[in-house]
């Protein structure tokens, strides 16, 4: 039997390169979802992670560490939360 | 344990209700307000308790030291964290970190005394001449 492909569609999925069942632990939203004040999930909304180890929405994590309250620290681990460079 | 609502319509506002079922409180019924801003979870719940009460981490106004309603709040932390640390303060009065200073210093010097002056102050009684609000089931 011979076919023959007349019309197709592309369909894909992402997801963030992480365990696909986490929350962001200041809002609580899959990490594949927006933090509270975004609309679109990606590139709009990315995530960032500290040399702890430990992820948040990135949004989330601004708004934590830019309180007076925060000193710089991870919400996690209370240890000074500094940007994880890529490897 | 218990909480309520005023305002069905304010889910940001609510009344909670401690029952300590063991320690030197148990059998009294303890009142806090919860008020929750638009900025949670980056600030911390306000809480105050309605009743005046003798404790050594509560003053006579309902102000309550939880170190993690003030200088350990983080925005991983939730409401879960906060009323179990406040279940805590009626199980463990902390003394070495005292808003009620009185109250402290009875806990400190005397377990025995402290513990008969919060019976009696749960009871609607004075202690050091002040008077407190019957709280007991």
């Amino acid at each position: 039997m011979k076919v023959t492909i007349k019309e197709w569609n592309a369909v894909a999925t992402w997801h963030w390169d992480i365990p696909e069942d986490e929350v962001c632990g200041i809002c609580r939203v899959q990490f594949d979802g927006t933090c509270p004040t975004c609309k679109f999930p990606g590139d709009d909304c990315a995530l960032v992670q500290g040399r702890c180890n430990h992820a948040f929405h990135m949004h989330c994590l601004m708004t934590w560490i830019d309180l007076e309250t925060s000193k710089g620290l991870c919400p996690m681990c209370r240890q000074k939360f500094e940007w994880k460079d890529k490897e | 344990m218990k909480m309520s609502f005023p305002n069905p319509d304010d889910i940001l506002n609510f009344t909670l209700t401690i029952e300590p079922d063991e320690g030197m409180y148990k059998g009294g019924v303890f009142n806090f307000s919860f008020a929750v801003n638009q900025n949670f979870p980056h600030d911390p719940p306000k809480v105050k308790c309605t009743q005046k009460i003798y404790h050594p981490n509560i003053d006579l106004e309902g102000n309550v030291c939880l170190n993690i309603l003030r200088e350990d709040w983080k925005p991983v932390l939730n409401l879960n964290a906060v009323i179990v640390g406040m279940q805590f303060l009626f199980l463990e009065p902390n003394a070495s970190d005292p808003l009620n200073k009185d109250a402290a210093e009875d806990l400190r010097a005397t377990r025995d005394t402290f513990k008969k002056n919060v019976r009696n102050s749960m009871a609607g009684g004075s202690v050091r001449g002040i008077s407190f609000e019957r709280v007991l089931r």
